[in-house]
């Protein structure tokens, strides 16, 4: 399904902030199969992400998605086998545009936009079934602008437009890290519902550990701009939010160590 | 009156402008200079061609598209070599003044006996005839100038409506209205951008060829300042309609240009120095980009004032 190789990213190599955000991650994600991410700030778990969606083409390394060759494709390209959340509820949506307008944009992901017309009344009458379907009041408020809803609504929405043409790949980038703890639930029940029903597989990126425990099947544990673990099968079922802390724990114990026993090394030989 | 119904008539037609700076400005969210070049190479391609003998409405449409060209390749400029947009703007207008009198062969290029969309309109009413109304009479080959125009001007804004309805037309407007998004569901922002200033240069253009039929001459200089002008006619016309609807937008321009042109008529009229004019339109705008802000800060401080809890 999704084969990432040896991948490595470093912003603004060569100057005072060079960051070498992904240092060679290797990667396959089996069909259906839904992914959590994991990770502190700064470990690569956003980039990844970004690296798949095409944000930005990877300095090394391969991608391959559906056994086709994606590395040197640009986002756009990509777009007609991923749908995407993103952290800011404001990304997903275009804000001046009507609730039916955007998942009219949403109906076309991908594909080839011409000149016929974006809301016939039997699209407008699908999409208000698939809103409806959702349980969130908003199906009467089809011509309604976008940006006149709650983060919440828009969130929902989002993640509505990125699975209305069943993706190969769903990637949520914190999509929940945004919202207030109520919508937070809601998103959150809305991703499962979606990503169940449809089969969807799924790469999660999230901040929060109970999330990270209760959700998905597959846990990666990204440190430095690595995979440092991967919890699968039994090992994820077993994972408590607890668990998670103390690992996170003995990861920033090591770095210290390392740090220490740098300058220590330094020290003697330097 | 008839000073009136000229005003009309070139409100009307600088509306194509306002439209044109509308699908630029506001829908793209471009800040889009070369709208003074275009609006000059629609009038200098209208005039040659008609003077080389060409049908008015092969000589318009081919101003348009040399437009649409000039838009071009300010998009190319902005998207494929990654130029500041408004830069793009500025170099292909400095661009288009050489090419303007490369076309036209000379800075002024009149129109004499040559047919025009303008000679075709008059020639349904006879030259001497008049409508009166109370007080006032009007020649009717203006009123016929005007019903041509309006016709031209309709078939345009409807056509526009359609097609922000289709597909095409929402990926375009997303494209203005939220980039990261549109990308992420497999638009190339580019692309769209370039075409939309294709379209946005070519309705420009159209403009100046309509200008310049009815002014009945070409000038190498006739940009100077239209897209200061079409800007005032967008921003008016938002606040006549109140609604960032697409359809009304377009209705808005439209409105915002005639008004804005009647404005400035009666302001003539009343003693204003002509050459003060570009002068008196770009405070205008300064005043209509800043008065908003302006007017809810004093709102709020007298709210602040009157209120119980305050004093």
């Amino acid at each position: 399904m999704l084969d990432i190789q040896q991948i490595a990213k470093t912003f603004h190599a060569g100057t005072p902030n060079e960051v070498r955000a992904l240092r060679g991650v290797d990667l396959k994600i089996e069909p259906g199969s839904f992914v959590i991410l994991i990770g502190t700030n700064g470990s690569g778990k956003s980039t990844l992400l970004n690296a798949v969606a095409g944000s930005f083409l990877v300095d090394t390394g391969r991608l391959k998605l559906n056994g086709r060759e994606i590395t040197r494709w640009p986002e756009h390209r990509r777009a007609q086998f991923i749908g995407r959340v993103f952290q800011n509820p404001f990304t997903g949506t275009a804000p001046s545009m009507t609730i039916a307008e955007n998942l009219a944009l949403a109906a076309k992901r991908g594909r080839t936009r011409g000149l016929g017309w974006a809301l016939s009344s039997s699209t407008k009458n699908d999409l208000r079934e698939r809103i409806r379907a959702m349980g969130l009041g908003l199906e009467d408020r089809l011509d309604n602008a976008i940006g006149s809803l709650s983060g919440g609504q828009r969130q929902s929405l989002t993640l509505l437009m990125a699975g209305l043409l069943k993706p190969d790949l769903l990637l949520l980038d914190e999509h929940t890290a945004a919202l207030d703890p109520k919508s937070a639930d809601q998103v959150i029940r809305l991703t499962e519902e979606f990503i169940r029903r449809d089969r969807l597989t799924t790469l999660m990126v999230t901040h929060s550990m109970h999330q990270a425990a209760h959700l998905g099947d597959r846990l990666i544990m990204m440190v430095r701009g690595r995979v440092h673990h991967d919890f699968q099968g039994a090992e994820k079922r077993r994972l408590t939010p607890e668990n998670l802390l103390a690992r996170f724990e003995e990861v920033r114990r090591a770095d210290q160590l390392d740090e220490t026993a740098a300058e220590m090394l330094g020290r003697q030989y330097v | 009156m008839s000073l009136l119904v000229g005003s009309f008539t070139m409100g009307l037609i600088l509306s194509l402008l306002a439209l044109g700076v509308l699908v630029s400005f506001r829908i793209l969210a471009f800040r889009d200079l070369t709208v003074d070049g275009s609006i000059a190479l629609g009038g200098a391609v209208a005039a040659t061609l008609l003077v080389a003998g060409w049908n008015p409405w092969l000589a318009t449409a081919a101003a348009c598209l040399a437009g649409a060209l000039a838009g071009t390749v300010t998009g190319v400029l902005a998207t494929r070599f990654q130029i500041n947009g408004l830069l793009a703007g500025i170099l292909v207008m400095t661009a288009l003044y050489s090419v303007n009198l490369r076309v036209m062969g000379k800075s002024n290029l009149p129109l004499m006996k040559e047919q025009t969309i303008i000679t075709m309109a008059q020639r349904f009413a006879a030259s001497d005839a008049r409508w009166s109304f109370s007080r006032w009479e009007v020649p009717v080959q203006d009123v016929a100038i005007v019903a041509m125009i309006s016709l031209l001007i309709g078939l345009v804004a409807v056509t526009m409506y359609a097609f922000f309805r289709t597909n095409l037309g929402l990926a375009m407007r997303a494209s203005g209205d939220n980039e990261q998004m549109i990308r992420a569901l497999g638009v190339e922002v580019g692309w769209m951008t370039t075409f939309g200033l294709a379209l946005s240069n070519g309705l420009v253009a159209l403009a100046g060829a309509l200008l310049v039929q009815y002014q009945g001459f070409a000038d190498v200089q006739m940009g100077i300042g239209m897209v200061v002008w079409g800007f005032a006619s967008v921003i008016i016309g938002e606040s006549l309609v109140g609604s960032r609807q697409i359809g009304l937008l377009l209705v808005g321009a439209v409105m915002g240009s005639i008004l804005f042109r009647l404005l400035v008529a009666i302001a003539l009229r009343w003693g204003l120095n002509p050459n003060d004019l570009k002068l008196v339109t770009a405070l205008f705008v300064f005043a209509a980009l800043v008065l908003p802000g302006a007017i809810a800060i004093v709102r709020k401080h007298f709210a602040q004032r009157s209120s119980p809890l305050a004093s």
